[in-house]
């Protein structure tokens, strides 16, 4: 299988905010695997799209889960009419083809699931396929990616340190003000004023993590408030749409931030 | 035929001639009378007084005359009529007396309800109640201006009625609630049909308050007062207390109003700072420098959050009319400075407004409300309007009673030179300072209790063997556990600790609720699996080979699905956990009690079976237990009170109090079985020179309780103690904690133990 379909075919707009896309191209340049930490809608992903296409790879993401095996990962034996074939999984591909392979929210995953990259990631570079009774050798432009919230919820769900230590890690963080100000006019296609007046809003209900909200609004959320503000809705109602509904079912939590955002506008 | 208006005058003073007192009054009230009441009535009015005067009585007639005008003029003449009507049935049931205070009581009744249908239908709840409470009517006619003035009609009645019900058919408790000497009535009072109690929205405010400001400072209710004064909010050493419900004014809800408050005393705590010196200044300076600083810390908030503006204009209800007064040129003065669109022509409404836009630039300093307030209460002064300091309230409903602000010497404070009134404050110094000092202080309560609990006798429950190391063998029934009932300490102690640390609280819940500790179950026939299911898949071939769709559940996994766990808090109260942890300044006895009640109630969100038990030891004679709370009682206020109760003294015979507790466990039947001994570190007993004897003694204990399938682990809440408590633990089992906001990061190691 070619992995035309996983290149990225148009620069996506990333704003850089520190040193990240330097470092980040040093490290591919040794090949090391990465661990982009941050909560949830900070632009982890889209990084990892930009980089893929600033370096060219092609990019296999996977988006991890609570029941994600071990086998939907390197692959399984599917039913045929002969009996079984083996059929690759996300990772098998990109580990073969050389890809950037991203597995995103990997602490989702269970603890057994993600001892299958540990030697994809160390100077081994190989993933044996056990089922099948193969070991596969990384193509020379593979790299692993892995995200990973640590303010996430199930704080039970840390990584191991066994594999915590195999990666370089790059702390994304909510950019400050100004800058995430830009990306959400940027983004949503809204005047800066505006923008700067969700972010503001956005760090309200940041403030509430912890009281009752597992993540403040990200600034993805906040984009997509601008949308619906570049469109004619108020502030207002654009907020509740797409930031006070989604993020809580809970009456009080969305009272207060209703009022917060009220008496921020 | 209609008479003449002299006849009818005649024929009202002929039927009340052996009156002769009235004959002075008479003229005014009759020419009342003739402007509040149609013509046509006047005829059944005075046959109505006639009326009244030969049922009731002269005195009673002699009260209608002189209300019912009113009475007619604000709610229409039916509604006096209809008081005509109602009095003589009235008198019958609840006496003379009752029925003149009725007559006093309908002219505010009828202003405040100015309309005959609801005057009428006042009446008929007066009459309900009087069948009920013959006695404490009177009572109740006296004070009903007041209580019509806060209730609406409906609200009063099931008030009454209520009150009435509650008494349970105690005349002399009846009295009480309606002489408003019942907090009960007071509380319902306050708590009005429309009124919202502040426990009812605490939770959303509290989260407004942290969205807006990322603080969360304690907010208390205020106890409740004496029913006529307003109840204003108030802050002192970083805690708001806030009336127990308010009301909504103007449109707006209680809700409003609650969150109006915490907004405006969240930008004194942001912008006030320091507080300001008393110095010499007069009561209307006080005032005035007050109110100054109300709009300049109102105006900074509102310039990081302009929507604040919005939250408290509806509450600004001054108008540039009416009389001039000082408390009313001061609503309109704090209404001027926040509103942009108010205008008033009041000239020192203005130079109040001028001198405080002129300083903008300044906002940023109080020592301009200082100068401004002075100004303003110099003016004011020379103006000869009067302040009264003992009834001003601030206005409007949603500022602070103004004491937060100011440095109010001690001496001032018992020579009455307050505030405003130094009634009220001495009232709220009375109250129970700030929470959190109390829980801090040890000292003299804590001696207390030790007192009183070295009388109390323990029941001897168990006898435990010793290991002794050098024999390398047990000592059989070398220690005996004395179980004691523990100490009452308080239930708000507690919950203030999960108030302290909402998000450890949050997170160490979460985590809690996310491990899955349970048999690992194989489920079978899935259509996703990590491996294939042998049965399904040979199944799903013989249907191929038939020629059939296969069913495409072929794979089997393992899971964990339930929790299955129970877990034996055990909480080391011996003298050394009353020593202070290095750098936070805290005992260990507290962060054990911290630990505890964040761990509980996590659990007790979950559903989870636990105990709380703590020991400490004099001798190996005498190993003291708690059961602060058993499996199968449930996380309430006892066990509140019972945790909090727990002082610090004696010595740690860990091993005996281990076996004590995993004899509990043993016998319950959960999957996992969990002890968690919350401790400082070293096991010690005056009655045992050697350090390494306890110590070996405890891991000889761990060792025989994991054999018995219980999982121990140890929090050691000082980092000291580290050898010990791995050498009894081992190193895997401990989690050693300086802060208690640590607690969930290590939390998870524990959690992965047992769930693995």
């Amino acid at each position: 299988m070619e992995l035309d379909d996983f290149r990225i075919g148009q620069e996506p707009y990333y704003r850089a905010i520190g040193d990240e896309v330097r470092l980040f191209k040093a490290a591919y340049a040794e090949r090391m695997p990465i661990m982009l930490k941050g909560p949830t809608g900070c632009g982890k992903t889209r990084f990892v799209e930009y980089m893929a296409y600033v370096l060219e790879r092609p990019l296999v993401t996977v988006a991890c889960h609570e029941d994600m095996t071990a086998s939907d990962l390197v692959g399984r034996y599917l039913l045929d009419a002969q009996g079984t074939v083996w059929h690759d999984g996300p990772l098998t591909i990109a580990v073969r083809q050389g890809a950037i392979c991203y597995l995103d929210e990997i602490v989702e995953a269970r603890q057994d699931t993600t001892v299958v990259i540990h030697p994809l990631t160390d100077d081994r570079r190989v993933l044996p396929l056990e089922k099948r009774g193969e070991l596969v050798r990384a193509h020379p432009d593979f790299q692993l990616v892995i995200s990973y919230n640590p303010g996430y919820q199930s704080v039970l769900k840390d990584l191991k340190e066994s594999t915590k230590q195999r990666f370089g890690a790059m702390d994304f963080g909510h950019p400050p003000t100004a800058i995430e100000a830009e990306i959400v006019a940027h983004e949503a296609k809204i005047d800066v004023e505006v923008a700067e007046k969700l972010v503001d809003i956005g760090q309200r209900s940041r403030s509430l993590k912890g009281h009752g909200l597992d993540e403040g609004a990200s600034t993805r959320m906040l984009i997509q408030a601008g949308r619906l503000i570049s469109h004619g809705v108020s502030i207002e109602a654009a907020c509740q749409i797409a930031l006070v509904l989604p993020i809580t079912d809970d009456a009080d939590i969305r009272g207060a931030l209703t009022a917060a955002i009220a008496a921020s506008i | 035929m209609v008479r003449t208006l002299s006849e009818q005058h005649q024929s009202l003073i002929a039927s009340l001639a052996d009156q002769p007192e009235i004959a002075g009054t008479i003229e005014l009230v009759w020419r009342q009378a003739r402007a509040s009441l149609p013509a046509e009535l006047l005829d059944d009015w005075v046959a109505a007084c006639r009326d009244i005067s030969v049922r009731i009585g002269p005195n009673a007639a002699m009260s209608f005359i002189r209300n019912s005008p009113s009475v007619a003029a604000a709610a229409g003449a039916e509604a006096a009529m209809a008081l005509a009507a109602f009095a003589a049935s009235f008198a019958d049931i609840a006496g003379r007396n009752a029925t003149l205070a009725l007559f006093v009581a309908a002219p505010h009744a009828a202003r405040r309800l100015a309309r005959a249908e609801a005057f009428t239908e006042w009446l008929r709840v007066i009459g309900r109640i009087a069948e009920f409470a013959p006695e404490s009517v009177s009572l109740l006619l006296d004070r009903s201006g007041r209580l019509l003035d806060s209730l609406d009609l409906r609200s009063f009645e099931t008030w009454a009625l209520g009150g009435i019900r509650a008494a349970e058919n105690d005349p002399e408790r009846r009295l009480k609630f309606f002489a408003l000497l019942d907090t009960r009535a007071l509380h319902a009072l306050e708590h009005g049909a429309d009124s919202v109690a502040f426990t009812d929205v605490e939770r959303e405010l509290k989260m407004f308050v942290a969205a807006l400001w990322r603080t969360t400072p304690p907010i208390r209710v205020l106890p409740p007062a004496d029913f006529n004064t307003p109840r204003r909010a108030c802050f002192a050493n970083g805690v708001i207390r806030v009336p127990q419900s308010s009301r909504g004014v103007d449109g707006q809800s209680g809700k409003d109003l609650f969150r109006a408050t915490l907004a405006h005393v969240l930008a004194h705590l942001q912008f006030t700072g320091e507080k300001f010196a008393l110095g010499g200044l007069k009561p209307v300076q006080v005032a005035l420098v007050s109110l100054v600083e109300d709009a300049r810390v109102e105006q900074l908030a509102i310039g990081r959050f302009p929507g604040l503006r919005r939250f408290w204009l509806p509450f600004h209800l001054a108008e540039a009319s009416g009389v001039v007064t000082a408390p009313a040129l001061m609503a309109r003065l704090s209404r001027a400075l926040l509103d942009p669109s108010y205008f008033d022509p009041n000239g020192w409404v203005n130079k109040g407004r001028d001198l405080f836009f002129a300083e903008r630039v300044r906002w940023t300093d109080p020592a301009i409300s200082r100068s401004i307030g002075g100004l303003l209460g110099n003016d004011l002064g020379q103006m000869r309007v009067q302040f009264n300091p003992r009834t001003y309230v601030v206005e409007p409903a949603y500022r602070d009673d103004h004491q937060g602000l100011w440095e109010i010497p001690a001496a001032a404070a018992s020579a009455g030179e307050t505030i405003y009134e130094s009634v009220r404050f001495e009232q709220s110094k009375s109250e129970p300072a700030d929470r959190e000092r109390e829980t801090s202080s040890s000292g003299p309560a804590n001696l207390a209790r030790l007192v009183r609990e070295a009388v109390e006798v323990g029941v001897p429950v168990a006898r435990y063997p010793e290991w002794d190391y050098l024999i390398s063998r047990e000592r059989g029934d070398w220690t005996t556990v004395l179980e004691y009932n523990p100490a009452d300490g308080r239930a708000e102690q507690i919950d203030s600790i999960l108030e302290r640390y909402p998000e450890t609280a949050y997170r160490i819940a979460a985590l809690v609720q996310a491990a899955k500790v349970s048999r690992p179950l194989r489920v079978r026939r899935q259509s996703e699996g990590d491996r294939l299911d042998l049965e399904a898949t040979i199944t799903a071939a013989i249907d191929l080979r038939a020629g059939l769709t296969p069913s495409p559940n072929v794979y089997a996994r393992l899971e964990r699905r339930w929790r299955d766990l129970s877990v034996l808090l055990l909480i080391d109260a011996s003298q050394s956990t009353n020593d202070l942890v290095k750098g936070i300044g805290r005992s260990v006895l507290e962060l054990e009690r911290d630990a505890t009640s964040l761990l509980a109630h996590a659990m007790d969100g979950m559903g989870d079976p636990f105990a709380i038990h703590a020991f400490c030891s004099d001798t190996r004679e005498d190993v003291h237990y708690y059961r602060l709370k058993d499996f199968d009682t449930i996380w309430g206020a006892m066990a509140k009170r019972r945790l909090s109760g727990i002082s610090g003294r004696f010595s740690t015979r860990m091993g005996a109090a281990l076996r004590h507790a995993g004899r509990d466990l043993v016998s319950r039947r959960s999957y996992r079985k969990l002890l968690l001994l919350i401790s400082d570190g070293e096991p010690s007993d005056v009655d045992i020179a050697d350090r390494r004897y306890l110590v070996e003694d405890a891991r000889r204990a761990v060792l025989s309780l994991q054999h018995q399938g219980i999982d121990l682990f140890c929090v050691g809440l000082d980092a000291g103690g580290d050898s010990y408590l791995t050498r009894i633990f081992g190193r895997p089992n401990v989690i050693q904690l300086d802060r208690i906001e640590r607690l969930p990061e290590k939390l998870p190691l524990l959690y992965f133990r047992l769930a693995g």
